[in-house]
């Protein structure tokens, strides 16, 4: 299958690939860069394993054909922590034991900062809500709610 | 429990930073230099003869590196279907390829000619005489043909005097139940206490019921993967994602017929497992023999539509239960016939029907169980396995007689909870568990005996008991010159298993929490371990540890009185280094200079070992109250308050298990409530996401967990195996409170929205 030139833009460094155009962001970040931590849970845009950050966004990589990413801003789990201080987020999910098997804590995390980055003025009914498009099996997400609530109140305070 | 510093403590995992920053590595996330992709071709039809396989376009198609089929497995054990398939998705072949497009579209180009044949999916049609077979006939007796059977075989063996006239009434009396032949029969189990017979006559209310529990999958987030690699000297390495790295090296030894010495299997980060993570055949052979094929690694990984189709999920069952009280709370007999759905295979945990005793002094007790065929995949275990499913009949029953003799439901329970010395139904004796303690626990802080319920809202309580497995386990200790301490040993971390065994290392050697580093082995370089299911690391890895430590511990003592020139019983491990008690002034030194001073000993370095296989384990409970609120016009049922207790022994990282109290709540709360695997004519039809829904996070509310401790004699600080037990009742509580909400009860699981409203329809609604 023929391939076409992608100038990819992953935590701040350029990648120029050859991508053929069925290969989504996921297969692209995982398979040609070498970028594992974003996972693979469901190819179908269902359970979140997959959430990255594209351009101050929170997209399941699964769903978006490398292609389309072509210069736009994305930010994956790897690119999170900053010089060796995890974000408040990170370190939250620490705090609480906010994972279990760990396999859909970076959507888990990517998620909830774009959602905080956005509004971190939300009720834990709200948070409960906007999670929703996030599967995890192990933690019945109560220690995970606390995380995200945990942050919010950081950055509220840090702002 | 303040005697501790590091037990007992809620410490941040051994794992926490490699998982909140993408550093983890799963099975998918190994990718040695030239690896290949595998994909499995499978079977479009759930019963089928297979007329032909033809790979040839496939095999066109560039990119393609190797074909396999069952012709391709040299030991001949049954890894491809050949010339019958028995459920949708039956493996027939494997392909490898450089990309795994091109292999997904290489397993399409397979052309499969089938000759389709008729397909049972239910259980109770597939025990009757009309049913397509699976496997040939398979039949057994059902229990009144059982026992009127064994009655024929005892007088035939008695030689001696004539019994053909009441054998000719016995074989006479086995015509009254022709249903009772039972085909596809896969399995069977039975157990009997007392005299039921007797019990129900003593009885003043006897409830007969009929539950039905769906299959559900474990829905680990992370499908099956498997990297294999075969070099040129026949040597394999597998990188798997599983529970039991030993169980997976001996299952391919064993299929393949290779030596263990040839394999090297490495656990990966596991991405959940719930009892679903042994399985050898589903990605581990295929891989390790497109490996040996192509020369080449080679990854195969499931897509979550082949996990729903060709996974190994819970077993679905029907039980038909009868429990027999007096009309003041005793509980005189219980009785119970299950049919489990195996699906194509035998394997279900049909064992555990028993556990529709309970945790009761049930003085009559008659336990008769089966597995069926089906045309569906085989199942594993799923947390607890078979547990929830016989307690979900077995507890809502319970509430059925409570009402029936009109006494509050955590009253009845507690009134017939054995206690320390009664004899378990068809068991020994009981030990010291925390029951009664458990109940009342999670009926105090849940607010039960002044609950209150507004309209359409209900309270729901259910108890379930389990008790943790043990299996062999080996640990080593070794201390470093700079004090650290580091612990190497081969079982898989079952999330904070791991930390556990770190903890309890730290505490014996009196070091802090962070100087202490634990790694995992291989299979080629770790001491065995048994696999990381059923509750067992905590309990054995934990003795194992403690034995470890405790073996470092006397060599820093002797090595301590060497370099201080005093007697070993007037040394003191504390604060990281050996004290001379009473000594004045103080005297001490350091387990860091120890451990320097020991590399010029005879004796050598600080190692500790650890070797451990069985112990008696102990029971443990967890309890469970629901409160619900049911909408009469959508049937949705709204969680507004769930509360889980559970007697966990002792706690050695309680933030750990009140992690494992919640997810195993909530996957309860599922399997009432939501999860369901569907299945047509042609197999499953809901092998996805969408259709086969497991809660989010806006599903249902905080869940309160309530840690109790009685501790286990056996267990490391008296701690058991916390994982399984909390799913066991959470089927029962939520089909309780919806009951309690809307009067009528749902016997058949899921208690999805549409059956509500039609339960309240037939009620007059």
């Amino acid at each position: 299958m023929a391939k076409h030139p992608v100038s990819l833009k992953v935590n701040g460094d350029e990648y120029d690939l050859l991508v053929e155009p069925r290969k989504t962001l996921l297969a692209v970040l995982r398979d040609t860069i070498g970028l594992t931590g974003t996972k693979e849970g469901c190819s179908t845009g269902d359970c979140g394993a997959c959430t990255v950050i594209v351009d101050g966004k929170a997209v399941t990589s699964c769903m978006v054909l490398g292609v389309t990413a072509s210069e736009k801003q994305i930010t994956t789990i790897e690119g999170l922590a900053s010089d060796g201080e995890l974000h408040p987020v990170q370190q939250a999910f620490i705090n609480t034991g906010g994972y279990q098997c760990g396999f859909c804590t970076p959507g888990f995390i990517m998620a909830s900062k774009a959602l905080l980055d956005e509004n971190p003025d939300r009720t834990e009914e709200e948070f409960r809500h906007a999670l929703g498009g996030n599967i995890c099996r192990c933690t019945g997400y109560t220690k995970i709610l606390e995380a995200i609530l945990n942050a919010a109140e950081e950055v509220r305070t840090s702002a | 429990m303040s005697e501790y510093t590091v037990v007992g403590q809620k410490v941040a995992r051994v794992d926490a930073v490699e998982k909140v920053t993408g550093a983890a590595q799963y099975g998918a996330d190994v990718h040695p230099p030239g690896m290949l992709y595998g994909k499995i071709v499978r079977s479009q039809h759930p019963h089928a003869n297979i007329l032909s396989i033809d790979t040839s376009e496939a095999e066109k198609l560039p990119g393609v590196r190797a074909i396999i089929t069952q012709d391709d497995v040299p030991s001949g054990r049954r890894v491809f279907a050949t010339d019958k398939v028995l459920y949708l998705g039956e493996p027939l072949a494997a392909v490898a390829a450089t990309d795994p497009d091109i292999a997904e579209e290489a397993a399409e180009l397979v052309k499969i000619e089938y000759e389709v044949l008729p397909v049972v999916q239910d259980v109770m049609e597939a025990i009757q005489s009309s049913a397509p077979r699976l496997h040939g006939d398979a039949t057994k007796d059902g229990p009144n043909r059982r026992e009127i059977s064994t009655q024929i075989r005892k007088l035939s063996r008695d030689k001696e005097n004539d019994h053909s006239d009441e054998i000719s009434k016995l074989e006479a009396a086995l015509e009254e139940y022709p249903d009772e032949v039972y085909y596809n029969i896969s399995a069977e189990s039975h157990s009997e206490a007392g005299d039921v017979e007797k019990g129900f006559a003593e009885s003043d209310v006897v409830v007969e019921d009929t539950y039905v529990i769906p299959r559900v999958h474990q829905t680990y987030m992370e499908p099956h993967v498997s990297v294999a690699s075969a070099d040129s000297s026949g040597k394999i390495t597998v990188w798997a994602s599983t529970q039991g790295p030993f169980a997976i090296r001996s299952g391919i030894a064993g299929t393949l017929g290779i030596p263990l010495t040839q394999i090297n299997v490495i656990g990966t980060t596991m991405g959940g497992g719930f009892g679903g993570r042994f399985g050898v055949i589903i990605t581990h052979v295929p891989a390790v023999l497109l490996s040996q094929k192509t020369g080449r690694p080679v990854r195969v990984q499931m897509t979550r539509e082949e996990e729903f189709i060709d996974g190994r999920p819970a077993p679905g069952c029907v039980i038909k239960i009868k429990t027999g009280a007096t009309k003041d709370g005793h509980l005189m007999a219980r009785e119970a016939l299950a049919f489990w759905d195996s699906g194509s295979v035998s394997g279900a945990s049909i064992g555990s029907t028993i556990r529709v005793r309970g945790v009761y002094k049930i003085p009559n007790l008659k336990v008769d169980a089966y597995g069926v065929h089906t045309n569906k995949s085989g199942t594993a275990a799923y947390r607890a396995p078979g547990a929830p499913q016989a307690i979900f009949a077995g507890e809502s029953q319970l509430d059925e007689i409570a009402e029936r003799i009109g006494m509050d439901p955590v009253k009845f329970r507690l009134m017939n909870m054995r206690e320390e010395g009664d004899l378990v139904p068809a068991g020994a004796a009981e030990p010291k568990v925390g029951y009664k303690e458990t109940l009342e626990a999670v009926a105090d802080a849940s607010g039960w005996w002044d609950r209150e319920a507004g309209e359409n809202q209900g309270w729901g309580v259910a108890v379930g008991d389990w008790t943790n497995g043990c299996g062999p386990g080996g640990v080593y200790v070794s201390v470093h010159e700079d004090g650290s301490v580091r612990i190497f040993h081969g079982s898989m971390d079952i999330t904070g298993t791991d930390t556990a065994i770190s903890q309890i290392i730290a505490e014996i050697l009196t070091v802090p929490y962070e100087s202490v580093t634990i790694r995992r082995g291989d299979t080629d370089s770790a001491p065995y371990s048994t696999g990381s299911g059923g509750s067992v690391v905590t309990f054995t890895m934990g003795n194992t540890a403690k034995l470890a430590a405790e073996d470092a511990h006397r060599r820093i003592l002797e090595l301590a009185s060497e370099r201080l020139n005093t007697n070993v019983d007037n040394l003191e491990l504390k604060d990281g280094g050996v004290h001379i008690v009473s000594a004045d002034p103080p005297k001490s030194i350091s387990l860091g200079e120890l451990a320097a001073y020991s590399l010029s000993t005879t004796g050598g370095p600080i190692v500790g070992k650890g070797s451990f296989a069985r112990q008696p384990s102990t029971p443990a409970l967890a309890a469970q109250i629901a409160k619900v609120e049911v909408d009469p016009d959508t049937g949705r049922t709204r969680v507004l308050k769930l509360v889980a207790s559970q007697d966990v022994g002792y706690a050695i990282n309680p933030m750990a298990v009140e992690g494992q109290i919640e997810g195993g709540t909530v996957q309860g709360y599922a399997w009432a409530m939501m999860e369901e695997m569907q299945y047509g004519e042609n197999g499953n039809i809901n092998p996805g996401f969408v259709d086969y829904r497991v809660p989010t996070s806006a599903d249902l509310p905080t869940v309160e967990s309530v840690i109790v401790e009685v501790p286990a004699p056996n267990g490391p600080y008296g701690a058991k195996g916390v994982g399984e037990p909390p799913i066991t009742p959470t089927l029962a509580t939520m089909a309780n409170a919806v009951k309690d909400a809307i009067g009528v009860r749902i016997n058949e699981l899921p208690i999805k929205p549409e059956k509500v409203v039609e339960a309240l329809k037939s009620n007059g609604h």
